[in-house]
This record gives C-alpha cells, structure tokens and sequence, in this order.
C-alpha cells in the first residue's frame, strides 16, 4: 500500500513537472494510466479497480478535468487489464506495448464518450486522430519502456 | 448475503467505483456541488506541498544545471582566452626577437658604412662540434664571394676570420680559437703584441715587452700586421696582465674579447682580401 502510495505521489510529481517537457507536438505520455497498467498486470480485478479509481481521482485533481472523469475511465482501465492480463503474454514487450496502446484507445474513447454524456462534447475524428492515438502510441511506448526497467523491491511488490 | 457479495464481488467494486466516478462527476458538471469540490480541494492538498516542494527541486536542479552550463561555457572561454594569450606570447616573443635581430642588423648595417669595404652579412648556422676548436658555420660562401682569410666582424668588434668556404656556407676560426693568432696594438699606447686564443676559451696578447705601458681596461685592436685583418678593429679590452718574475722577456696580459663570441647569430664577413694565402692554424708574423 505503501509502495502504491509512493508511486502514486511520483507519478503526480512527473506527470505535472517532468513530462510536460517531454510533451511533442503537444501531446503528452499518461503515466497515471502507465501506472494503472502497470498495477493491473499484476493485481487481481478488485484491487486494479480500487487503485484505478484512486489513481483517476488524483489525475482528475491535477486537471482541470470534472472529478471522476479519469476516475472513471481508470477504474475501467484497471478492471479490464486485469482481467485481459491472463489471457495476453504481459511478460513479452511487445505484449505490454499492444496491450498498453489498447489501454490507451480505450481510456480514450471512454473520456470521449462521457464527455459527450456530460456535455462537453469535442469533434471525434480530429480528436481521436491527433490527441487519442498519439498519445496512445507515445504513452504505450514510454510506458512499455518504463515499465521493462529494473524496478526497486518496493515497486515489485507494487502489485503483490 | 457475504456469499454473493463475495461472489459478485467484482462487478461489484467496479460497478461501485464506475458509479461513484459518475456521481462525483454528475455533482461537479450538473450541479456544481460543493461536495465535488471539496473532493478536489482535498485530493489536491494532499499532492501540493510535494508538488511544491519538487517545483523548489525542478527549480534548484534547473539553477544547478544552468550554473553548469555557464560554468563549463565559462572554461571554454577560459580556454579560448589561454590558447590566445599563448599565440599572443609567442607573437610578442617572435617580435621581440625580430626587433633585437633589427637591432643588431642595423649595427652591422651601420659597421658597414664605416668600415667602407664591400661585406656581406651572415647569419651564424652552427657552432664547433668539439670541444677542441672555437669555429662557427655562417650562412654565406663561395656564390656570396666569401673566401678564406676573410675578416669576420660583429658591431662590437673582431670576430675572427674566414678558414673555410663551400658554396653555400663558410666557417669562421673565432678569435679564441687556440689555433688564432691576431696582430694587435693597446690602442692607448700603440705597443704591438699577438692575441692568441687558448684552450680556456680565452685570448692572451703575447709578446709585449715587460716594461710595455699596459693598464687593465686597456682598448686593444687589431694591428693590420700579417695582412689578414685590417687595422683598427677593436678586439678587447685588457682584463689582467701580469710581469713575471722568472726570467720571461714578455708580459702575460689577458683579453677579455668585446664580442660576446658564445651569443653570436649575425656577423658580417668583410670582402677584403687578405695580402697572403695563410694556412689554417699559423700565426701572424711578429710586428
């Protein structure tokens, strides 16, 4: 819980000081989901859910996102990647890459859609085009990367 | 009841928290409750004073790496500036040798004029191999018209003679070669002697009578006895001289030679030539 806890503040600390520099084209890698992603690959579906919702809240509290928005999509994230985790080689990198663009789509679309549900809807095909595939394709790539690094025993037993 | 909420237990959870996202997202969007605020407000206190205190850290690391930016463009400017000082020094040794080897062409230049005979200026290319023998190898010989005998002169005085030519380069018997002879006068009181070098390095006047008037700091100059070099030039001026006790007939007097001969590197070779074909090594004959 801890160890979660410690991520969870890293992630918040990166994703508001360290990856706006990293930002091309203005699109952005999302480590909030990276780190769902990563939590989800190895923890049953309650616990990837719970942490997704956790980890959403706290994206939405640094965005000008309406709370729950991020919490929403990442308690789905979470859910879905642990359930897809046995069923898809997340050992292999290319699995993790696929998988994580897949995350990425979909946390997306999702965002999409219930922004559309809540009113503030934006145009689909320039959306999906130059802000949901890209920064599917650039937070799976930085993601699979981070997540193929050798990790500190409290990040392992992020997941236990 | 446990049993199927266990059972159910993650459609639950995820049912849950989708619908706990939407609540919290209805609250805030349709109604701008204040529940969904205060939500935010307290998940974004919990992150800011980390996020504070990493944006003092991002700052400082951003000072720092500045700092060692400036710092390294600071010593490559250092070493620009050293690498221009050094070609600076050089420049300013260059020039400074320029002007002494000016400064020293315009006394030859000058010693030229008033000698009044054709003479060539030479630059010295080397200096005896041995310890044996006192000789220097000048840039000038034969295609310059330079031949044996000649007289080899600086602006302070007598150098030595020429001993041996090739086309391109000559080499010239110092005055305090052992095997140098020169025909002299004290120049204050016109007694003759013969200037010899010697082993040491040095030059002694032999042959001047015992009761000759001889006072140390005397000006000696050439004689132009033996028609090898001409009269007048100065060679020295007396260090010591001496009247033995034993019987000897002539005084030792010694000369300190006004040319520094050990510092030479320009000289001038006079075109005049010598009244015989002396051989290398012999002496004047007496005055």
């Amino acid at each position: 819980m801890i160890a979660f806890l410690l991520a969870l503040l890293g992630v918040c600390l990166l994703q508001s000081a360290v990856i706006p520099r990293l930002a091309i084209g203005g699109i952005r890698p999302d480590l909030f989901l990276v780190l769902t992603f990563g939590l989800s690959l190895s923890a049953g579906p309650e616990v990837a859910t719970a942490a997704g919702f956790l980890v959403g809240l706290y994206q939405d509290s640094l965005s000008g996102a309406p709370l729950g928005l991020n919490a929403f999509t990442l308690s789905l994230i979470g859910f879905l990647v642990s359930q897809m985790s046995r069923q898809v080689r997340t050992t292999e990198l290319a699995g993790r890459l696929g998988l994580l663009f897949l995350a990425g789509l979909v946390s997306g679309l999702t965002t999409l859609l219930v922004l559309r549900f809540f009113q503030v809807p934006r145009p689909w095909t320039s959306t999906l085009l130059w802000t949901v595939l890209p920064g599917a394709i650039y937070t799976a790539i930085l993601g699979a990367g981070f997540l193929a690094m050798p990790k500190p025993k409290a990040l392992r037993r992020l997941g236990r | 009841m446990t049993r199927l909420l266990l059972r159910y237990r993650r459609g639950l959870i995820l049912s849950s928290t989708l619908l706990l996202s939407f609540v919290l997202m209805t609250l805030q969007v349709r109604s701008q409750s204040a529940l969904a605020d205060l939500t935010k407000h307290l998940l974004l206190t919990s992150v800011s004073p980390f996020l504070r205190i990493a944006a003092v850290g991002k700052a400082a690391t951003v000072t720092l790496w500045n700092e060692y930016i400036d710092l390294r463009r600071v010593r490559l400017d250092n070493q620009l500036l050293r690498e221009e000082t050094r070609q600076l020094r050089t420049q300013v040794g260059e020039l400074r040798e320029m002007a002494l080897e000016t400064y020293r062409l315009i006394g030859l230049l000058e010693l030229r004029n008033r000698v009044g005979s054709e003479a060539v200026s030479a630059k010295v290319i080397g200096k005896d191999a041995t310890n044996w023998f006192r000789t220097i190898l000048i840039d000038r010989g034969g295609n310059e018209g330079i031949q044996r005998h000649m007289t080899v002169v600086t602006a302070e005085g007598l150098v030595g003679r020429v001993v041996d030519v090739t086309a391109l380069a000559a080499r010239v018997q110092l005055i305090t070669d052992p095997e140098s002879t020169v025909g002299v006068l004290i120049q204050r009181s016109r007694v003759a002697g013969i200037a010899a070098g010697n082993q040491e390095g040095t030059v002694q006047i032999k042959y001047l009578p015992l009761m000759a008037d001889v006072v140390i700091g005397d000006r000696v100059v050439t004689s132009g006895m033996g028609g090898v070099f001409p009269k007048g030039i100065p060679l020295g001026r007396v260090l010591r001289s001496s009247r033995p006790t034993n019987g000897a007939l002539f005084q030792e007097t010694w000369v300190q030679p006004l040319t520094d001969l050990s510092r030479l590197e320009e000289v001038l070779v006079l075109k005049q030539p010598p009244a015989n074909d002396l051989p290398w090594g012999s002496g004047e004959r007496l005055p």
